[in-house]
């Protein structure tokens, strides 16, 4: 209670409460435009809070992925192009609706869905995460290694990639950890005798790499796309036909999101994607969905950004990443040489309540941002790529070698802009690449441990109930749709013959 | 395009993808076998190369299942305006040699240039004016050091 408290007094200090207005503007800003979305501007971010105190500093990027989840909805409605992938279905109602001379109403419904899902989910983590870090507290080595591969074996179902191409592209996460010096044995792996891979990858130059540099070069693929914006007089807060139409539907998304945002490396995509279906199948007027129905923007919204708040759950209660974005808030706490996890809310808990308050606090932010300045914003989604993504390029490369001033960084951020390119190219998403690069190395050292724990005996790890539970739960994860979906199959026969 | 090359290039990239990391696996199998071994006393819990031998070996392993239950499928081939980019990122990595903000600035002002901007104050603005802006917030803010160079020794003297 003391450390609820003492996180809602941090908030009264001038400097955080401007530095969180300028980010939630600035997430406003890297929402609405295409291209760049709550991850990337996370990962470009991340270099600038440095020399700022943890608080500030983590605050800043947990505004930044607040705001501009909620900005995709801006170029979504206003023209058909998801500012995030977790707009993806506002486009299909929102822009209908803009069409129709509705944007103003589309967007006032987005902004208000958008943080009621977000106060709803910072509450929920308020709740939840202290007690699952309770929970977590007395996880032994063995407990840790099956949740952390629990954790992995989620990435099969993120990102635009395929199970099998997310779990190649995690592995080679893992891999990368590897680089540098073994923590257990002091044993040199992959250094080929360089200094600068002794300490290993970066986290940061590679973050930058595959969310910023290779996005530049997928834009560079898009240079014939013409954007047109619809013109919008005002926008206008929903009234009491469309509340009363909506608030079952925001309410239901905003616990879907809440809870997709919960599972490990699940984010606001997935969480928006359920949110529109079930509302969809929710509806009275179903048939209304993708012609420009309210409840399809209110739907999606209240769940992409209800699903910030849970993603930041096992984030700081368990140490793994409950979205791409929350993996780079992950590195930036890392950065600042803050471990999370369970002890976090014995030893840093005054941190992590500020962290919750400054999420409840952008959260009403970015609604009377969103609603005093959309318009300003909607202009915003208008800049030509020649001019933004140069200028991305040139904070990407600083940011990069910002970290440890080192050139190396850089190379390593470039090659892994290119290298993220190709990847996206080839059906692999970067997420689970950056993912496991941050898990791979507290993986093998829970491992290691839990081998000296169990005396190398490895097979006893299926004793242990915990660990055995979180092992099934990771078989699940890994087979569960591929049984379930042959299981479906072999029924689509007999279902057809019956009909 | 033919419809026939455009065909066999897919079927190539096909191959090559999934050869390519089982190559580059196997090589990275190869270094692991290269790491010390440590004495049972010092080896705490597993060796330095087991978890990466475990993981490569996986690799693999999925990597093959991919090529017959998920191949690679290339959407569209790659434009020159991506290969002229990914050009312009070498001239970059050699103009830092001589000066990281002469390389950012020349870079971004050509990538500004090679997309379609044609306004010479937009392009000056890009090339000149952010480069300019992101060093002193930097160098002043965060007072971050960049590396000696034509320009940057105007400044650090």
């Amino acid at each position: 209670m003391e450390s609820l408290i003492n996180g809602l007094i941090s908030l009264s200090d001038p400097y955080l409460l401007l530095l969180l207005l300028c980010a939630t503007i600035g997430g406003v800003i890297i929402g609405a435009l295409p291209g760049l979305n709550a991850t990337t501007g996370a990962a470009l971010l991340l270099p600038f809070t440095l020399t700022m105190e943890p608080v500030p500093a983590i605050a800043v990027m947990t505004a930044i992925y607040c705001s501009a989840t909620f900005a995709g909805a801006i170029t979504a409605i206003l023209i058909n192009t998801p500012g995030t992938a977790a707009s993806a279905t506002t486009c299909l109602d929102g822009y209908p609706l803009a069409q129709r001379g509705e944007a103003g109403r589309a967007l006032g419904m987005a902004v208000v869905s958008s943080t009621f899902g977000g106060i709803f989910s910072v509450i929920c983590l308020m709740l939840a995460a202290p007690l699952l870090a309770r929970a977590a507290y007395n996880f032994s080595p063995p407990e840790y290694f099956a949740l952390t591969l629990f954790g992995l074996s989620m990435l099969a179902s993120i990102g635009d990639g395929s199970a099998l191409k997310n779990l190649i592209a995690g592995g080679f996460g893992i891999l990368i950890a590897m680089i540098g010096v073994d923590n257990l044995t002091t044993v040199e792996r992959f250094t080929f005798g360089s200094y600068e891979l002794y300490e290993g990858i970066g986290f940061v130059p590679v973050m930058i790499g595959v969310f910023g540099i290779s996005e530049l070069l997928v834009q560079s693929q898009n240079l014939h796309i013409k954007r047109e914006a619809i013109k919008m007089k005002s926008i206008e807060l929903p009234t009491r036909a469309d509340y009363k139409k909506t608030w079952q539907t925001i309410l239901r998304s905003s616990g879907i999101g809440t809870f997709i945002g919960i599972l490990p490396a699940e984010g606001a995509t997935v969480a928006s994607m359920i949110g529109y279906n079930e509302a969809k199948r929710w509806s009275k007027t179903p048939e209304e969905f993708g012609k420009g129905a309210i409840e399809g923007v209110a739907g999606s919204e209240a769940a992409n950004n209800a699903a910030t708040g849970g993603a930041m759950v096992p984030t700081l209660a368990l140490g793994i990443p409950g979205s791409a974005t929350a993996a780079v808030i992950l590195a930036g706490l890392m950065v600042h040489g803050i471990r999370p996890g369970p002890t976090m809310f014995t030893e840093q808990a005054d941190f992590a309540y500020a962290i919750f308050w400054s999420m409840m606090l952008v959260n009403i932010l970015f609604f009377v941002i969103g609603l005093k300045g959309a318009k300003l914003f909607a202009r915003v989604t208008l800049i030509k790529g020649q001019v933004l993504w140069p200028s991305v390029f040139v904070f990407s490369i600083v940011g990069a070698y910002a970290l440890d001033q080192s050139m190396f960084d850089v190379w390593v951020a470039l090659a892994s802009g290119v290298i993220g390119f190709f990847m996206r190219r080839y059906g692999f998403s970067v997420v689970p690449l950056a993912i496991g690069l941050i898990l791979g190395g507290m993986l093998e050292m829970r491992l290691g441990q839990s081998m000296i724990m169990l005396d190398e005996k490895w097979w006893l790890m299926f004793t242990r109930p915990l660990t055995l539970f979180f092992l099934v739960l990771t078989a699940l994860a890994l087979f569960g749709p591929s049984i379930w979906g042959r299981l479906v199959k072999r029924r689509a026969p007999i279902d057809s013959n019956g009909e | 395009m033919p419809q026939g090359s455009g065909e066999k290039r897919h079927q190539f990239e096909r191959w090559l993808i999934p050869g390519l990391i089982i190559a580059f696996c196997l090589g990275a199998y190869w270094l692991t076998t290269t790491f010390k071994t440590m004495p049972p006393i010092l080896k705490r819990g597993i060796q330095p190369s087991d978890f990466p031998q475990l993981l490569l070996l996986l690799i693999i392993f999925l990597t093959l299942i991919m090529v017959w239950k998920d191949p690679i499928q290339i959407k569209e081939r790659i434009q020159g305006s991506t290969w002229g980019t990914i050009f312009l990122f070498g001239i970059f990595a050699s103009l830092t040699s001589i000066d990281l903000f002469l390389a950012l600035g020349m870079f971004a002002a050509a990538l500004a240039v090679f997309w379609g901007e044609r306004r010479v104050s937009v392009v000056a603005l890009i090339g000149i004016g952010v480069p300019l802006l992101i060093f002193f917030m930097f160098d002043l803010v965060f007072e971050i050091r960049f590396p000696r160079g034509l320009l940057t020794n105007l400044w650090y003297g």
